[in-house]
């Protein structure tokens, strides 16, 4: 068995290599042709059918353990395996995926009923996806994503690398919609009019910004510092000495004065909370004091008794900061000065959140939001990061206006258009260039040529052309600027940039040792961030943060503080592991994390002082991994209590990628209030009551109890023994898994689903080839996320090594031509 | 990029500005296009729809025909009972989050699809828009007040997330995004700041790029088959259809109107953000820059709190009450909230002139969600008033009860027919159910 798999790696690997070659010497004919599935299978490959004496005693298996259920006539969730085929596995790869994934992880045959012991067991998806890899092998089958119209993160992205210009894409474009948990898949990716006109209108100001244009009239940006924030301690990247406040960055489009205006909190009835000692406020611009106002006291309180919202007004007044500033990107930020001990005399402040009470007058200050206005008297474009960017060449003569125009555009053209500019879509920038410039002056021209190219379909959609003629159903291996392109969205949610264009233009890219060159560059370079605000931010939930607000009756002390270095420990763990190059296992037990004061707090390390995040070795092994992280733990929960169930999905979702069948129709909730014999149920006893409903059980035995093992952690993260407090009842994390082991609590649970490291990497790789290859994976990836995970054992499930067996996989590299039946559709 | 022509009075302001910064550019008097009043009324469609169903025997009025006893729900409305028309004993096609959302106003069922091939079907506010929708500078406006982003595992199993981010398709593979920061729905409507020659030029140059991008997307598509050429098709036609807006919009004369403050950002509380999404809806009716609006209140699955009014669990861990009597009067209480949010924005169209009468008697708006009883995302009987009188299409006042099973799609199929479409039928209709 071992020595067929072996051989069968080979193919593939044999496969791959034909596949280069062969591109190498299309390159030097530059005409694509396809491969057609006939010159596929004239490689040296073996029959997909493995020896047939093996096929009995597995059809017996099937026959014992799975048909009871799944017959002809019963067809349990719309299976029969009675009389298919097993002898041609290959034909029903949709079917026999499922049976894998479910077989593998014990999820069926269901708990309490006969089940293979662990060897046949094993031995039956052994020879499953022996067969189906097998085929794949022979047979691959690479997909054709859709055109791919860049989503909001992406636009932002390429903005940023095509001109050095930050911009907020969630000002400019609506949000994308989602598929199989990620926003960058194509089919979902579609247009409508009111997203076109917002291309268009980005298209306008983007341009405008870049250049910087003199007609930019006063505009005003506003940054909210969330209302749950505590602001009594010290924020990351403010001023040391301050307290409270928020940085926000922002790209400011002429020379020019411009306003700064703090806005402070003020109670339901108007009263600015605070005014009852002094404080002093100050504005910084990148780093610098440009403002400090005094207010609070005697005076400021008096007229506060008076009329709360004159002299709420008056504060604000004084707050105000009208100063000069250059155009370009600058970081702004508003603070309290932070008094010594002696002169701190607050109350005594029983919870961490500083920012409860919404009716209190009294204690900190705190800013609610402020806004930059300007510019007034402009003063000129300015020498902005932008403007250098485009203004690559300064015509001194009118004669030389044309032919810079014409290099600056025919330059940011070849990146934006990834490439593939032609003549006619430089012709049409330049007559854009030539309207705007009889209209104005050169700069004007550039502005117009670029916001033209901003709003190019070419631009926002990244379309793959198949090889004219190409034969219906055939396979073919992208040309290079696809290939390059694919690299730069997966790896950077962006376009490529000049090295990777040249290599491409040049025919290299497909050459393996510069593509792995290639892809260590890039993993290595700083965009490749997007892998963990794109990729990890969606396949941990990590975006769905800022929509958790724990009930702050139940959680007082939790506030943005928190939730943000939720966050951040998640990102910065997660980068940890890809910029080290550590093992992805590394994701679900490293012995280290990343806090700051609060989150240490929470988690209860001692010594941890000071808003800035530094690395630390857990000693506490129930902090390990994903699974100790706050982040996660939260986003599974509900605002109110724990959710073992939704914690048991997240697990068997996106750790171990056999999700639980969707819930029936008619299911009665939680009893939320259950009481018995006087005393409030515990989740777990709530929960088997709801269990004891047949039709809720048989997805319960597989989900609960692998939430209920992290029931030491509460709906926020925090540890906990007991539920309802002190005097609760004590947790009990125990519990039988799916697959019949046995779990105290968190650490036995990572430990079991641990034991079978291939099912967690597999369940990681599945996820990140759907995120690069922008689609689903369907039964016939399946194959090649196998062999990923079969490659990637060697180097122990190195990061990198499972970015280069995506990247290197016929599904990344390749593309199939629409059948007749797609053709129509 | 568009600017209205049509004088708004000057008392207009827009609610819930909350904390917000008022804009200098848009404080003065800014010039803009418009017209004498229309001679004849023009006619509006809106739809408002509410997650998780309305509590079932909170929202049905206790008495059937004209001058009907409203029901707890409802009660906010009373005074504007004239206007109203109850519809009950509709039903979707099937049980479940995303189809009733995705057929509340198709009348479909939606592919059951993650992501390939999704299909629902058209949306009556767009066959509507095609209608009605044409002389104004925005076809139709979909707007809402939760950000759908953040959600991730939080759509219906087997079905594509775009079922459930929004009530509007333009046809039945394109769902219409819809927006919930007021501040870029405000400039959709009265354009980015500048003089009035400022925006004309940008309305030329956004023209000449259009212009240009179709001789580009003709180009492109060719060679491209399947699905890609479908992709680059829908482009291209909605290349087209922004071209032709933006033509009306040149088209049209100048006048001197007060364009009310424009709002900042997404304010934080619920409450203050739907007051002002209300508003906004309001002034594109009032100033005529679109006649059809859908809102989306929240997503179907919402796991808002309502704080205000005491609600503190989350919409739909809540909506599945099982009959736990403080979670069903805590639903009542917040399906109430909604109708009494959407009051402000029905007074305001009753206090607006318009023609002859007033906003609300030209007006057609349709309220309701995709389901009744959430504890099982029931399909039958599901909740449906029409308030206004959309120009004499209703004559109001009325609670109408359809025979048992009749499909929406009937119903819907009817409001196309009253806004001019002569479709015989509509997603699953079996025949038009006519409301009088």
């Amino acid at each position: 068995m071992r020595k067929l798999r072996l051989s069968r790696a080979l193919t593939a690997a044999v496969l791959l290599a034909l596949c280069w070659t062969w591109v190498d010497a299309r390159e030097q004919a530059a005409a694509p042709r396809p491969v057609t599935p006939a010159a596929t299978k004239s490689a040296p490959v073996k029959p997909a059918v493995a020896g047939p004496a093996q096929t009995p005693s597995h059809k017996a298996t099937i026959d014992r353990y799975c048909v009871t259920c799944h017959s002809d006539r019963l067809k349990t969730a719309g299976l029969t395996l009675e009389s298919i085929d097993t002898t041609h596995i290959s034909a029903a790869p949709d079917v026999w995926e499922r049976v894998v994934r479910k077989v593998r992880v014990g999820m069926m045959p269901p708990q309490g009923s006969p089940a293979p012991d662990a060897t046949s067991r094993t031995a039956l998806v052994t020879w499953l996806t022996g067969e189906l890899d097998a085929h794949a092998a022979a047979h691959p089958d690479p997909g054709r994503p859709l055109v791919h119209r860049l989503n909001r993160s992406e636009y932002g992205n390429a903005i940023r690398d095509l001109l050095d210009l930050e911009i907020e894409p969630a000002g400019l474009l609506p949000a994308d919609d989602s598929a199989y948990g990620f926003d960058n898949v194509a089919d979902v990716l579609g247009v409508s009019p009111v997203l076109l006109e917002r291309y268009l209108s980005a298209a306008g100001k983007v341009s405008a910004l870049a250049v910087g244009d003199p007609e930019s009239g006063v505009a005003s940006e506003t940054f909210r510092v969330r209302q749950d924030a505590s602001q009594d301690r010290h924020v990351e990247g403010l001023p040391i000495g301050t307290v409270g406040g928020m940085l926000a960055h922002t790209t400011l489009p002429l020379d020019g004065e411009y306003v700064i205006q703090p806005r402070l909190f003020r109670t339901n009835l108007g009263a600015m909370r605070g005014l009852e000692y002094e404080h002093q406020l100050e504005i910084t611009v990148d780093g610098a004091r440009v403002h400090l106002a005094s207010f609070g006291g005697d005076e400021d309180f008096k007229a506060s008794l008076r009329n709360p919202t004159l002299a709420g007004d008056d504060v604000e007044a004084r707050s105000r900061a009208r100063v000069k500033l250059t155009a370009g990107p600058h970081t702004i930020g508003v603070a309290f000065i932070e008094k010594t001990a002696a002169q701190n005399s607050w109350r005594l402040q029983p919870f961490l959140r500083s920012s409860h009470d919404t009716f209190d007058p009294t204690g900190y200050p705190h800013i609610d939001v402020f806004s930059v206005t300007g510019p007034y008297s402009p003063t000129g474009s300015g020498d902005t990061p932008s403007r250098r960017r485009v203004f690559m060449c300064r015509p001194a003569t009118a004669a030389e206006e044309e032919p810079c125009a014409r290099r600056i555009v025919s330059t940011l053209a070849r990146l934006a258009y990834r490439g593939q500019a032609s003549d006619e879509d430089l012709q049409r920038l330049m007559s854009f260039y030539a309207t705007g410039r009889k209209g104005g002056n050169f700069e004007k021209g550039i502005q117009l040529a670029l916001q033209r190219m901003l709003a190019s379909a070419k631009f926002a959609l990244r379309v793959e052309r198949d090889p004219a003629g190409a034969k219906p159903g055939s396979v073919y291996p992208l040309n290079s600027l696809d290939l390059a392109s694919r690299l730069s969205f997966f790896l950077w949610s962006s376009i490529p940039d000049d090295e990777l264009l040249r290599v491409a233009e040049q025919g290299k890219l497909r050459t393996p040792v510069v593509l792995r060159q290639q892809l260590r560059r890039m993993l290595a370079d700083p965009k490749a961030e997007s892998l963990v605000t794109n990729f990890a931010g969606q396949w941990l939930y990590l975006r769905n943060l800022k929509n958790m607000v724990p009930l702050s009756t139940e959680f007082v002390d939790f506030d943005d503080n928190l939730r943000r270095a939720f966050e951040q420990e998640a990102e910065l763990f997660f980068a940890s592991i890809m910029r080290e190059n550590r093992s992805v296992l590394d994701l679900m037990d490293a012995n280290y994390t990343f806090i700051n004061e609060r989150l240490a707090k929470h988690y209860n390390i001692p010594g941890i002082y000071g808003s800035h995040y530094r690395r630390v070795t857990l000693t506490d092994e129930a902090r390990r991994g994903i699974l100790g992280k706050g982040a996660i733990l939260m986003v599974t929960s509900h605002t109110d209590r724990t959710s073992p169930v939704v914690r048991g999905k997240w697990v068997l979702d996106n750790l171990l990628g056999a999700p639980p069948p969707p819930m029936p129709a008619n299911v009665p909730p939680l009893d939320e209030n259950g009481q018995q014999a006087g005393r409030v149920l515990t989740m777990r006893e709530r929960m088997e009551v709801h269990r004891r409903n047949p039709v809720c059980a048989n997805c319960h035995k597989i989900m609960d109890p692998i939430g209920l093992a992290m029931e030491n952690f509460d709906a926020v993260g925090s540890w906990r023994t007991r539920e309802g407090g002190t005097h609760g009842t004590a947790i009990d994390a125990s519990g039988v898994l799916l697959d019949g082991t046995k779990v105290d609590g968190i650490v036995s649970l990572r430990k079991a689903l641990m034991r079978n490291p291939e099912i967690f990497v597999g369940t990681f790789v599945e996820k990140m080839m759907t995120y690069a290859l922008g689609r689903g994976v369907a039964a016939t990836d399946m194959p090649t996320v196998r062999q990923i995970v079969r490659d990637g054992a060697s180097q122990n499930y190195r990061f990198a090594s499972m970015v280069e067996g995506i990247v290197n996989s016929p599904a990344f590299q390749m593309r199939r031509v629409p059948t007749p039946q797609e053709q129509s559709e | 990029m568009f600017i209205t022509n049509r004088a708004l009075s000057r008392r207009t302001i827009l609610r819930g500005m909350g904390a917000a910064v008022a804009l200098p550019f848009l404080d003065a008097m800014v010039p803009v296009f418009g017209s004498a009043a229309a001679a004849t009324p023009v006619r509006r469609f809106g739809a408002v729809f509410v997650p998780l169903g309305e509590r079932p025997g909170f929202w049905d009025p206790t008495t059937i025909g004209t001058n009907f006893e409203l029901n707890a729900i409802m009660k906010p409305l009373e005074e504007y009972r004239s206007h109203m028309t109850v519809v009950s004993q509709l039903c979707d096609p099937l049980d479940g989050h995303a189809t009733t959302v995705a057929a509340w106003l198709s009348g479909a069922i939606p592919k059951r699809t993650l992501a390939e091939n999704v299909n629902n079907g058209v949306t009556v506010d767009q066959v509507i828009a095609d209608q009605i929708g044409q002389d104004t500078p925005m076809k139709s406006l979909e707007l809402a007040t939760e950000d759908f982003t953040g959600w991730i595992g939080g759509c219906d199993p087997s079905y594509s997330c775009a079922y459930m981010n929004t009530i509007s398709w333009k046809n039945a593979t394109t769902p219409m995004p819809m927006e919930i920061n007021p501040r870029s729905v405000f400039e959709r409507m009265f354009g980015r700041p500048g003089t009035s020659q400022q925006r004309l030029a940008r309305m030329a140059t956004d023209r000449s790029v259009l212009d240009s991008l179709l001789e580009e997307l003709k180009g492109m598509s060719k060679g491209l088959g399947g699905k890609d050429l479908n992709r680059l098709n829908d482009y291209l036609e909605n290349v087209r259809e922004i071209e032709s807006r933006i033509q009306k919009a040149e088209k049209q004369s100048l006048t001197n109107v007060e364009v009310p403050d424009a709002p900042v950002g997404i304010p934080e509380e619920f409450e203050d953000h739907a007051a002002l999404m209300y508003d906004l809806m309001a002034l594109a009716f009032e100033a005529d820059l679109t006649r059809v609006v859908t809102y989306m209140k929240s997503r179907d699955a919402s796991q808002r709190v309502y704080p205000k009014i005491g609600v503190t669990e989350p919409h739909h861990a809540m909506s599945h009450h099982g009959n736990n009597s403080e979670k069903l009067a805590n639903l009542v209480k917040l399906n109430t909230h909604h109708v009494d949010l959407f009051r402000g924005f029905v007074e305001k169209l009753a206090k607006t002139p318009d023609g002859e009468g007033t906003l609300l008697d030209h007006t057609l708006i349709l309220y309701g969600s995709g389901m009744s009883e959430s504890d099982t995302h029931s399909r039958l009987n599901i909740p449906t008033l029409l308030v206004g009188k959309g120009g004499g299409l209703v004559q109001g006042n009325q609670h109408i009860v359809a025979p048992k099973e009749t499909p929406m799609a009937n119903f819907l199929l009817d409001l196309a027919n009253k806004f001019g479409s002569d479709a015989k039928s509509f997603g699953i209709s079996t025949s038009r159910f006519e409301v009088a």
